[in-house]
């Protein structure tokens, strides 16, 4: 490189190295801070990476055409607008669990040992009060191995506002399954086949919305997103089979 | 080809992606193979099925899951690039086996110490696969 190329550039960089007294080039703080945000935000850089499989395969476009990200990845201007919408997931979530007689466990619901028709309205009340639990309970859980793991603290309250979206698909499964239970059709074998794989695919439908929230809130790679929400949701599992003997 | 070629083929031959196909060729199997009484899981599917049984499919639901659980880990050892797409498809194969698990285990708890070598394997299978879908996401390739 001839010695014009390299004042060239040097000259670009002016603004971030200066020439120190022994003729050596070091930093300015200018240049400290860039090369600090640059480190600290290399995982944010790599975070939008997929693979050039994944990202064309018919499943994630499948996935990510369900997923809303105008309301995960909101602006400061519709945060309002954001917030309604979440809460009137939350509201119709909780209505619709205490309806079913479900106890809910972050995503998994777990029938009531009682005959659901026969339910008081306290009963009912008090499963809509786990469902709102239950989602304060998830959230919590979220954040704090977010903290934990990979040491990520920041845009909480954003993550807290956009966090009842992911129980979109959870609320939709609710209503499906209401719709079933007060019709009697859950009573046929291959509805009740259907009900049992509809809610597998809306589990999968959130633990995806969560992933895609942790990655946009959270700045998570999508794997550690992943790791996040399956051990969670595994977790759960082992929560709910010990609470179901 | 040289030692050290052979070598290196052979550690890029037991890579983790096997783990996976292990793990759901296991839970296939299990489905077959003795569960409760003698029984194996499709014996007790196919007699509930004849005497008209109410959710006697949920007893398929192993099969179902290490089938789609084998389609995953297949995907996944054909292109390293579908890492996503294969968690994403082992974690819908092993939502049937958490709902069998969640169903089964409650209402026969009180016979699984008399229970047969398929239970055992059922459960080293789901152990096995979600041991697969960690080793995915923590891969550095």
């Amino acid at each position: 490189m001839s010695t014009g190329t390299i004042y060239h550039h040097l000259d670009s960089l002016s603004q971030l190295i200066e020439q120190g007294k022994n003729k050596k080039y070091y930093l300015t703080d200018f240049g400290v801070h860039a090369y600090n945000s640059l480190k600290e935000n290399i995982e944010v850089m790599e975070s939008s990476k997929f693979s050039k499989g994944d990202y064309n395969s018919p499943l994630l476009k499948f996935l990510f055409a369900l997923t809303p990200i105008k309301f995960i990845a909101f602006e400061e201007k519709d945060k309002k607008y954001n917030a309604v919408i979440s809460f009137a997931i939350l509201i119709i979530g909780t209505i619709l669990c205490g309806l079913n007689g479900f106890y809910s466990l972050l995503l998994f619901f777990i029938k009531t040992s009682e005959d659901i028709y026969k339910l008081t309205l306290i009963s009912h009340v008090v499963l809509s009060v786990i469902f709102i639990v239950n989602f304060l309970l998830y959230f919590l859980l979220v954040e704090l191995f977010c903290r934990l793991f990979y040491r990520k603290k920041g845009n909480t309250f954003n993550f807290f506002l956009s966090f009842p979206i992911i129980l979109y698909p959870m609320v939709i499964y609710l209503f499906i399954h209401f719709i079933l239970l007060s019709t009697g059709l859950i009573r046929i074998t291959y509805i009740n086949f259907l009900d049992t794989v509809l809610l597998i695919f809306f589990q999968i439908l959130s633990l995806w919305l969560l992933t895609y929230n942790l990655k946009v809130s959270k700045d998570l790679k999508i794997e550690r997103g992943l790791i996040i929400a399956l051990l969670l949701h595994y977790g759960s599992f082992t929560v709910v089979l010990l609470l179901s003997i | 080809m040289t030692p050290m070629n052979y070598k290196e083929k052979s550690l890029n031959f037991l890579d983790y992606r096997l783990v996976g196909l292990v793990g759901s060729i296991i839970l296939i199997v299990s489905e077959f193979l003795t569960w409760l009484s003698e029984f194996s899981l499709f014996d007790i599917y196919i007699f509930y099925t004849i005497t008209r049984v109410e959710q006697s499919f949920i007893f398929l639901f192993p099969l179902i899951s290490g089938i789609i659980c084998l389609i995953a880990s297949l995907l996944i050892i054909s292109n390293l690039e579908y890492k996503i797409n294969s968690v994403i498809i082992t974690s819908i194969g092993l939502g049937f086996l958490t709902l069998f698990l969640v169903d089964f285990i409650p209402g026969e708890l009180f016979y699984l110490s008399k229970a047969g070598i398929g239970f055992y394997l059922c459960i080293a299978g789901f152990v096995i696969l979600i041991l697969h879908i960690i080793l995915i996401l923590i891969s550095k390739e």
